[in-house]
């Protein structure tokens, strides 16, 4: 199923805060770079998981290649216009008294938009990018805000082209525009928890990116999926007199279960309201969260994970 | 200082936090909790997605605090000696209002409110969301109708964002900077404000070029029709400065145990500590509870991957199928290893506060937590079980790993 994503050229993750965006976006990375491919991952706020999760500096301007043909971006409103009025401002002293002015800084902060357009403007700017005579970049992966922020972002671009006169924005915004709604090199993927809210969030999404946003739409990414093999009720209780150890893990299993009826519960939601093809990524129980855990996730992404993959794989 | 006692002595509790880590739900639990005690309690959230509307059973809230009807309670087995209130913020409805109440005339208000950079910058400004907040705080201290004001806070990833909103707006609509957008087009144009700055005026030509005139006259516009209300939202800065560094405000961080979410937590609190606002509180949500174990059958009382046989002969004495033993003795080390992850960076975490900050694990509920049964669930961890301590879920004390 992946693969069918990987024929684009950028792909969007999107959704509420906390279901696990960065990680799902690190996977992908992760597994475009092991195709061989020139990845960057970008992520359009600045935060420190992903930076953390690679082992990389996140306040870096340019890419870095954190692992071997995967680049991390973080992209900022603010660094991308000043870069931008470089392009447009070709006199450096110039564009420094422009961009250092309080004036700009007023400007920037005010203008309603312009941040949210310049950060996807560098989206488009990178994949437009060509390196010893092709494109620089194989695929971009773009880990976007939190939900409501994230479609503000992606809105921005065509209410800038509907709202500004014959100019500079105008034609900078058709060309975001082309990219965000063309089917053959973007694709935008939902990502989410089988949990009440982070569906009905992603339901709200769906109906926005398929409806007026216009976006092609990918995969649906379900992140930590429980997968209990019984239902709570069917938990044996405790017969007096048990050790507490035993009560433990009955207690332990009950959560679990529990937990699976949740999900079970959601997800049927979710292939009722965002008929998406779906993968889902199973709950990981580790003490720690790194990169092995990406690496265990993308092999239960690509469908490469039994049932029973005891050793290696727990 | 207890989480009980911190709820007692203030007045107003800000839930700060990242996204998806249960603000929303914490936020509402303590002002549900408030009202059982006897306060005149309302909980203030901005998030669109209608969460607390939706746990709170009152549908779509408005912009006025809305009573939870006491029958509601009483259907979820409670009793409020107090009363609840909530209210959800509209946050296009709260500038309309802020600009209606701040506005010299009539014709001011229809031209603002018409403007549509004004439109534009009601909904999409940065920091917008935050200042409505606030402001609304302000709103519901000023009316002296309640006496706990929980707030909940936007699910910003920049925590500087909900600090800083109220200084940012001030600047924003900073008189000084007003004359360099609004001086060009009420007097002589472009000419004037070249002859004012050189930079001024060439940002302003490529500003125009980009934007088209339109977009620049209407900010202008807007800046004009503005102007006679500086100095009430000047005022309101400085009370806001007041409210949210007063000794009977409290912030309360909502957090998670995971690294992601901690790696998160940290910059937050670091930055609450350098705006000098009083951080009073912890809540970790979602949190897997490590059990105590027999020492003598596994070494170090600490449950490891090796042991799950050792975890399958004890389950021996209830006779489950050996399928099912086996699924729970892994599930059960599963639980034990993850766990111990979290408490191990719990721990890290709260070391880097001040000694006393109260400090709450709330446990994963093995059900989503989003009606007033649910709340009241996180009330034993949130206000009885101890703060510091706790014991477990069935009263056993916990493993202490305090230093």
């Amino acid at each position: 199923m992946l693969d069918a994503l990987f024929e684009r050229r950028v792909i969007f993750l999107v959704g509420k805060g906390g279901v696990g965006k960065s990680t799902v976006s690190a996977m992908l990375a992760l597994a475009l770079a092991k195709r061989g491919k020139r990845v960057l991952l970008a992520q359009m706020e600045p935060s420190r998981r992903l930076a953390e999760l690679l082992g990389v500096d996140a306040d870096t301007a340019a890419p870095v290649e954190a692992l071997p043909g995967l680049f991390f971006l973080t992209v900022d409103g603010e660094s991308s216009l000043s870069e931008y009025l470089a392009l447009v401002l070709p006199i450096r002293r110039l564009h420094r008294l422009v961009v250092t002015s309080k004036l700009y800084h007023h400007f920037v902060a005010a203008a309603p938009g312009l941040k949210e357009l310049m950060t996807v403007g560098k989206i488009w700017y990178e994949e437009q990018l060509e390196s010893g005579g092709g494109r620089k970049w194989d695929a971009i992966v773009v880990d976007a805000p939190a939900t409501g922020h994230s479609l503000q972002y992606l809105r921005m671009p065509a209410a800038a082209y509907e709202a500004f006169g014959q100019g500079l924005v105008r034609r900078e915004a058709k060309r975001v525009v082309d990219l965000l709604t063309d089917a053959r090199r973007t694709v935008v993927c939902p990502v989410t928890t089988a949990e009440e809210m982070p569906v009905n969030e992603t339901t709200e999404i769906y109906g926005q990116l398929n409806g007026h946003l216009g976006m092609p739409l990918g995969v649906l990414f379900v992140n930590r999926v429980h997968s209990a093999p019984m239902a709570p009720g069917d938990v044996p209780t405790a017969p007096p007199g048990t050790s507490s150890l035993v009560e433990d893990v009955l207690r332990c299993a009950r959560e679990e279960a529990g937990w699976t009826a949740i999900n079970r519960h959601h997800l049927e939601r979710l292939r009722a309201t965002v008929p998406l093809p779906t993968v889902e990524l199973p709950f990981l129980f580790a003490e720690e969260f790194g990169l092995a855990e990406v690496r265990r996730l993308l092999v239960h992404a690509e469908g490469r994970a039994s049932r029973e993959t005891p050793a290696e794989e727990r | 200082m207890t989480l009980e006692s911190l709820v007692r002595e203030h007045r107003v509790i800000i839930c700060v936090g990242s996204g998806g880590v249960g603000k929303t739900t914490t936020a509402a639990a303590v002002a549900l909790w408030g009202a059982m005690q006897g306060r005149r309690a309302v909980v203030l959230t901005i998030d669109p997605a209608r969460r607390l509307a939706d746990s709170l059973g009152v549908g779509a809230l408005s912009d006025d605090p809305r009573p939870v009807d006491p029958a509601l309670l009483a259907a979820a087995g409670l009793r409020a000696r107090g009363r609840l209130a909530a209210m959800m913020l509209d946050q296009k409805n709260a500038w309309d209002r802020l600009v209606a109440r701040h506005a010299p005339s009539d014709e001011v208000r229809e031209r603002i409110l018409r403007n549509r950079f004004y439109l534009s910058l009601s909904q999409t400004f940065a920091g917008s969301h935050e200042y409505m907040a606030i402001e609304q705080l302000c709103v519901l201290m000023d009316s002296d109708e309640y006496d706990l004001i929980v707030l909940d806070t936007p699910p910003t990833k920049h925590a500087l964002d909900f600090f800083e909103a109220p200084e940012r707006i001030r600047d924003f609509l900073d008189r000084r900077m007003v004359r360099w957008f609004v001086t060009p087009y009420l007097s002589s144009g472009w000419t004037a404000a070249k002859a004012m700055n050189r930079t001024v005026g060439f940002l302003f030509r490529k500003v125009e070029e980009a934007t088209g005139v339109s977009a620049l006259a209407e900010i202008s516009d807007f800046f004009s029709a503005m102007s006679g209300m500086f100095d009430a939202f000047t005022g309101r800065t400085a009370t806001i400065h007041a409210i949210l560094r007063a000794h009977t405000t409290a912030f309360l961080l909502v957090t998670g145990p995971e690294e992601q979410v901690l790696t998160e937590a940290e910059f937050f609190s670091e930055k609450i500590r350098t705006l000098r606002m009083p951080l009073k509180g912890v809540v970790f949500n979602r949190v897997h509870e490590e059990f105590p174990v027999d020492p003598a059958a596994f070494p170090g009382a600490t449950v490891t991957r090796a042991d799950e046989p050792a975890v399958e002969r004890a389950l021996l004495e209830i006779g489950t199928a050996p399928e099912t033993t086996r699924w729970m003795a892994r599930n059960f080390v599963d639980y034990q290893v993850l766990a111990r992850g979290e408490a191990l960076r719990m721990e890290q975490f709260r070391a880097g506060l001040p000694g006393r900050t109260p400090f709450v694990a709330i446990p994963n509920f093995d059900t989503d937590l989003h009606d007033l049964a649910g709340l009241a669930r996180m009330h034993h961890r949130l206000f009885e079980a101890g703060t510091t301590k706790g014991t477990g879920r069935h009263g056993r004390p916990r493993k202490d790993r305090s230093p």
